[in-house]
């Protein structure tokens, strides 16, 4: 199967604040935001990036939408190299390969009706103005906004949240993508109106055959919606592989404080100890070995020693971890 | 039993340019002694102001229009200022929404445990910063930290910090905004089980604000279900969530991702909250219900229809019937 899109040992630095001392050593800290992360995604298939704030799956997603120039590393769109693209170059991946905003409150301008919001990004990429309204409705009626005409019209306040995720979402089909990439696609919404915007985001993928990459903190609404998905701690994935097989069996010990910590609305739950200790570290200070073992119920001596890479355990299945 | 607090047919509205709003409309529930209480529902139903309400820290526009929040005997509605003042933090405290808000951004924590101790709780300052140690000790933090500034803590830390603060006078109630909305959910599950260990330790009770039912099925005995300013259900958590008698609080419970749940679809509740300023007459939800009927039209009363739980719909007495039908999302869209 050949990716639509896919990553290739992508590192993001950001220069850390310096402490005096640092200066007076002409030391330049360096917070790795994102450490090494590859992964690909097929067309027509969804790639669910879990982990905590800070774990660099966002600045992943800006990283391989090109909104942010990677340390080193590569990101490929249709088997091409884009990572070195600039400028005008830039252009046909970008309507190719298209976000869609968290907050849907503050993702569309005030001022502008829903019918200018959908025409902006035609214009800006250039599309005949004969097409526009065609592809318009195309999009509103793909995220079941019908009929479109008792929406074109109206203003974000007018609309409600579900409505306007789904205005978001129609904005980002509105240029014909290849892939979409979501960060946090629902956190914003009530929970009755989120199944709504999921099931919509699902069909369009399927649909049109779409590359999807999922960007949350909820491991149970990444299994609704996703086949596969990568656990990221501290910038790096640290267990990746079909979101069923993750969840029931997890390999990584991080993947099973996930697992035990997200909610589920159900009343007997086990209410054992979580299998983690403490909080995330500072990320400058990083312990040596595996990233995770001061937090780690089972780390032992070797992982103090030796940083365990991320290998495959199963098929389709990979882990960093020497117990994995 | 008594309840520690009996809140009945409480109002409250906000004056706006184009009339009140009637954020919340009627709403009556208990909390008994050494209970958590989960206030759960959506933006706009009303569950934050009326937290807010019991608090007496409604924004200016906003006032109490009917009804009374009987605690320990006293009407927290008709208090005197002073009188409340005497109550906070005493007998009621507080854990604002976020809680860097909770916590003054330019001063020690130290210093914040020590102003609560000694101008409000008359401790000796060697006693208060005693005290301060044991507080940062019950809800799990380094003595040591007392001395950082809120800017040095993590998101669940401060959390840790404003419910240890909440607690500095030994309150019986304590009323906490959705206290781990903004937090991941490893820092989430820390901090209920704080929650939980304080409430078994120190006999405390919790009105818990949130829109999240996992939160309540995690960490509450109780809970009440809001939907448009009105409470539409309530009572036990097992019975409320294992079998809700409301459409609503079923479709909740369907709409709701799962770990475990088998089949793929979520269920939506197709349409959005009636508007406060002039809300339907008749049941609230009844747009959005697919068991609407004409009996609707009319306001249903909230009745104990079972021991201990209490529900506002007509058709209460089928909910065994309507349960398997409000799983299927067939039954929602139209």
């Amino acid at each position: 199967m050949v990716p639509l899109i896919a990553a290739n040992d992508l590192v993001k630095a950001f220069p850390a604040s310096r402490s005096l001392r640092d200066m007076a050593r002409g030391h330049r800290p360096v917070l790795r935001a994102v450490n090494g992360v590859s992964l690909a995604v097929a067309a027509g298939r969804a790639l669910g990036i879990v982990g905590e704030s800070g774990c660099g799956k966002t600045t992943t997603a800006r990283l391989l939408l090109r909104l942010e120039e990677a340390t080193s590393g590569t990101v490929l769109f249709e088997g091409q190299n884009v990572s070195a693209l600039h400028g005008a170059a830039l252009l046909p991946f970008r309507s190719r390969v298209q976000l869609v905003f968290q907050n849907p409150f503050d993702a569309l301008n005030p001022r502008f009706t829903i019918r200018r919001s959908l025409t902006e990004p035609l214009r800006n990429f250039g599309l005949p103005a004969a097409q526009w309204e065609a592809m318009i409705r195309e999009a509103m009626a793909r995220v079941r906004l019908d009929p479109a005409e008792a929406y074109l019209d109206r203003h974000p306040h007018e609309l409600s949240g579900g409505q306007l995720q789904r205005v978001v979402l129609a904005r980002a089909l509105v240029t014909h993508p290849r892939a979409i990439i979501a960060d946090e696609p629902v956190s914003m919404l009530d929970v009755s109106v989120r199944a709504g915007v999921l099931n919509v985001l699902r069909r369009a993928r399927d649909e049109l055959q779409l590359a999807a990459i999922y960007i949350s903190h909820d491991l149970a609404l990444i299994r609704y919606v996703c086949e596969e998905v990568a656990v990221m701690y501290l910038g790096r994935i640290v267990e990746s592989g079909p979101t069923a097989e993750v969840i029931a069996g997890a390999a990584h010990p991080y993947t099973r404080a996930l697992v035990a910590a997200v909610p589920v609305p159900r009343v007997d739950q086990d209410r054992g100890d979580l299998p983690i200790i403490g909080g995330l570290p500072d990320q400058r200070n990083q312990p040596s070995g595996c990233a995770f073992r001061d937090r780690c119920p089972l780390a032992f001596a070797r992982c103090a020693e030796e940083a365990p890479p991320l290998r495959a355990i199963a098929p389709g299945r990979h882990a960093a971890c020497h117990l994995a | 039993m008594d309840a520690l607090l009996d809140v009945r047919d409480l109002a409250v509205h906000y004056r706006t340019a184009a009339g009140p709003v009637r954020a919340v409309d009627g709403a009556s529930f208990t909390v008994p002694a050494a209970g958590i209480v989960g206030l759960v529902g959506e933006s706009g139903c009303g569950k934050s102001t009326l937290g807010r309400a019991l608090m007496g820290v409604l924004p200016r526009s906003a006032s109490i229009a009917a009804g009374q929040a009987v605690f320990e005997g006293r009407d927290l509605v008709t208090l005197s200022p002073a009188e409340r003042r005497k109550l906070l933090w005493r007998r009621l405290a507080f854990v604002p929404q976020t809680a860097m808000n909770a916590l003054d951004p330019v001063q020690r924590l130290a210093a914040q445990m020590q102003e609560v101790l000694v101008e409000r709780g008359g401790l000796s300052r060697a006693a208060a910063g005693a005290r301060a140690v044991e507080l940062f000790a019950m809800v799990g933090l380094d003595a040591g930290r007392l001395r950082d500034w809120p800017h040095q803590f993590s998101g669940g830390m401060r959390q840790r910090a404003s419910i240890a603060l909440a607690l500095a006078l030994n309150p019986a109630l304590l009323i906490a905004d959705e206290p781990v909305t903004a937090l991941d959910v490893i820092v989430q599950r820390q901090i209920l089980d704080v929650m939980r260990d304080l409430q078994s330790r120190l006999g405390l009770a919790m009105i818990l604000v949130t829109h999240d039912v996992a939160v309540v099925a995690y960490a509450c005995d109780r809970v009440v279900v809001m939907y448009a300013g009105r409470v539409v259900e309530s009572g036990p958590v097992r019975a409320v969530l294992e079998a809700p008698l409301h459409p609503y609080t079923m479709g909740l419970m369907n709409a709701f991702p799962d770990l475990e749940r088998a089949g793929g679809e979520l269920v939506p509740i197709e349409g959005a909250p009636p508007s406060l300023l002039n809300p339907p007459t008749g049941c609230r939800f009844a747009a959005r219900c697919p068991f609407a009927v004409a009996r609707c039209e009319k306001d249903p009363a909230l009745l104990e229809q079972a021991p201990d739980h209490h529900v506002a719909c007509w058709r209460a007495a089928e909910a065994p019937a309507l349960r398997p039908l409000a799983s299927e999302a067939a039954t929602w869209s139209r």
